[in-house]
């Protein structure tokens, strides 16, 4: 009797624990694997616009707090060596610094749809966070494979009041590390304005880590690519180091 | 600091491993002033050099050689409306120069940095104007261009992610004739606020005729408030000033009385769905006149050497601009004289043209009266090339 009593449990918590994760536990797994603690890394930016013709940028960036703080300094090309963007609050407080003339804007949200540089990342795609769980609420389209891996689509839909970046994103995650492949982003009229393409993904210190970014405007037809030169998950920062004073060294 | 300067210079770069960059640039304008048409322009170069010696120490430097050609002795007479086919001649010339406009030290501890030598300055949030600036004067057409430098010692001390205190003096001769600036700057909410307190020997417009001992001390209360409101950007700068003595037409003298003034600038800026930026000021200057008949030669002279904020009292600023194609933006610059009906627009093409260089056309058209701002001259033409390294 007892037997067939532990057999019955055991039965039925294969049964649980094979049950598919849902779609709001995707998306927390999502973030804790896009959002190291903190990071360091230095980048490249290709801008490549519809008519074939190439800007290269490269930056410094440092980001605390799961991505909700970040600070990003351009080092290239020369015109706009030392150009540093402060985001802090998942983007939501930005600051701008031009060497040029010394002075810190503070940018007003409107700003945060902007081309940051003129590329196809605005600056709300470069702050990070829990923006995927506070401003979305998310469901499961499906499963697929895509590249030989098998991924879960994921919608996700704004949340009004949240002030969601996008009404609407699609999401492709691999089930085996719970790292999105694809985003589908969506405006207002539920066209697919950008798609973000993550590849090259390496496991850099315990972190699945896309070494390739690649945006495409779907309306523009440009592009751009973000690559990692150099990334770590072991910097700290210091004291008072996301601040206006820090901003402009 | 003229021809020393980069020798004294050279020192600095070998030590610390420099980094050097900088750019080259261009200049041709045409101008109509009075029915007369004249062309003149510059080549300027600019060196900057930045060493780290270590991770608390920054060492920075530029020099600037600038050429100028064309017209390069112009009879001040010629811009001062009502002045102007008088037949009175003061010329001044632009001479070419080798400058080494910032030389400076900073050095980082963990909650202050305090920077040494002669170092660009630039407060305030206004873009066109800005009334808690004691140390700069924006050119209307160019607000965005570089600031020269300040010979002084800087101090922030940071008192949080979103606080700091700043303190800057610009030695003169006596101490009670130097230049002190204190800001404190935090975060409220999504606005960002400082108050500010400055004292300086300022030159009034009597100064311009009599020279400098026509000075007066002034001292200025201001602050700034920027945020948002509605997706809209939002920004106040304000200046109370008040100078300790004016000067007296009659006995020809600096009597010690105190003259109060307000200055204080209106900004709004949005980047609309479709990315037109734009971005529109308003500026009152109560050291200004709303009447033009009230002008004097020595207003005039003080308003163009940039000592006086503005020529009158009542300003607005609207520049709008659009990415339009691929690394070309168009833009346009308005500015108005609400108190002479006078004005200027400027169109403005800018071409990214290769990595680092940058091609800019800018037309500008002038209205008003003969004897007003900006309706003295009748219309310019500017290009501009950068070439950044």
């Amino acid at each position: 009797m007892n037997v067939k009593i532990i057999s019955f449990i055991f039965l039925c918590c294969s049964f649980i624990f094979a049950q598919s994760p849902t779609a709001k536990e995707i998306v927390d797994r999502v973030t804790d694997v896009m959002s190291p603690v903190n990071a360091y890394s230095k980048g490249s930016q290709t801008i490549i616009t519809s008519s074939g013709k190439e800007r290269v940028f490269e930056f410094e960036s440092w980001s605390a707090e799961k991505g909700k703080s970040t600070l990003t300094r351009y080092t290239k090309p020369a015109a706009i060596r030392g150009q540093a963007f402060l985001m802090l609050n998942n983007a939501d407080d930005i600051w701008s610094y031009f060497p040029r003339t010394k002075r810190v804007r503070k940018l007003a949200s409107h700003a945060k749809k902007q081309k940051m540089q003129g590329s196809d990342f605005t600056y709300e795609d470069m702050g990070g966070g829990d923006v995927f769980q506070k401003k979305f609420n998310s469901s499961i389209l499906g499963e697929e494979t895509r590249d030989g891996e098998l991924v879960w689509k994921i919608q996700m839909l704004g949340i009004a009041d949240q002030e969601p970046p996008y009404p609407k994103i699609v999401m492709w995650v691999r089930q085996s590390d719970y790292f999105p492949v694809v985003l589908d982003y969506y405006d207002e009229k539920d066209f697919n304005s950008k798609t973000l393409l993550l590849s090259d993904i390496k496991l850099i210190e315990s972190f699945p880590t896309a070494m390739t970014m690649v945006m495409k405007d779907n309306k523009e037809r440009s592009s751009t690519t973000m690559r990692n030169l150099d990334i770590t998950y072991a910097w700290e920062p210091p004291k008072g180091f996301f601040s206006e004073r820090n901003l402009k060294k | 600091m003229k021809f020393w300067g980069p020798i004294l210079l050279l020192p600095l770069m070998l030590w610390g491993q420099a980094e050097f960059f900088g750019y080259m640039e261009s200049e041709v304008d045409i101008m109509e002033l009075d029915s007369q048409r004249y062309s003149f322009g510059y080549n300027k170069f600019r060196l900057d050099m930045e060493a780290r010696p270590n991770d608390n120490v920054l060492i920075g430097a530029n020099v600037n050689i600038q050429k100028y050609w064309g017209q390069t002795t112009w009879n001040i007479y010629d811009f001062l409306p009502g002045f102007s086919g008088l037949g009175i001649t003061q010329n001044i010339e632009l001479q070419d120069t080798i400058l080494v406009d910032n030389i400076y030290m900073r050095l980082s501890f963990v909650w202050a940095d305090l920077t040494l030598g002669r170092q660009q300055i630039s407060p305030g949030v206004g873009y066109a104007w800005n009334p808690t600036d004691i140390f700069n004067t924006k050119s209307l057409l160019d607000p965005s261009y570089e600031q020269t430098g300040v010979s002084s010692i800087r101090l922030d001390i940071s008192l949080g992610n979103r606080s700091t205190l700043n303190a800057v003096l610009q030695p003169g001769g006596a101490f009670n004739k130097s230049t002190k600036q204190l800001w404190l700057k935090t975060g409220l909410g999504r606005f960002d606020v400082d108050v500010t307190l400055a004292e300086l020997q300022q030159a009034t417009p009597a100064s311009m005729l009599f020279g400098d001992a026509f000075d007066a001390k002034r001292t200025m209360v201001g602050g700034s408030l920027v945020g948002e409101i509605l997706e809209y950007g939002i920004w106040i700068e304000f200046a109370h000033n008040m100078l300790d003595s004016v000067h007296d037409p009659s006995s020809g003298t600096m009597q010690p009385r105190e003259l109060q003034y307000d200055e204080y600038v209106l900004g709004v800026d949005h980047t609309f769905d479709n990315s037109i930026y734009i971005v529109g000021e308003y500026l009152h200057n109560g050291f200004g006149t709303k009447d033009k008949s009230l002008l004097g030669l020595q207003d005039y002279l003080y308003s163009l050497s940039g000592e006086g904020r503005s020529l009158m009292q009542d300003y607005g600023f609207v520049y709008i601009m659009h990415p339009t194609f691929d690394f070309v933006s168009l833009s346009t610059l308005a500015i108005a004289n609400f108190n002479d009906k006078s004005g200027t627009l400027a169109p403005q093409l800018d071409w990214n043209a290769f990595e680092d260089t940058n091609i800019s056309l800018q037309g500008s058209l002038f209205w008003g009266d003969d004897d007003t701002e900006f309706g003295l001259q009748d219309w310019g033409l500017r290009l501009r090339v950068r070439s950044d390294f």
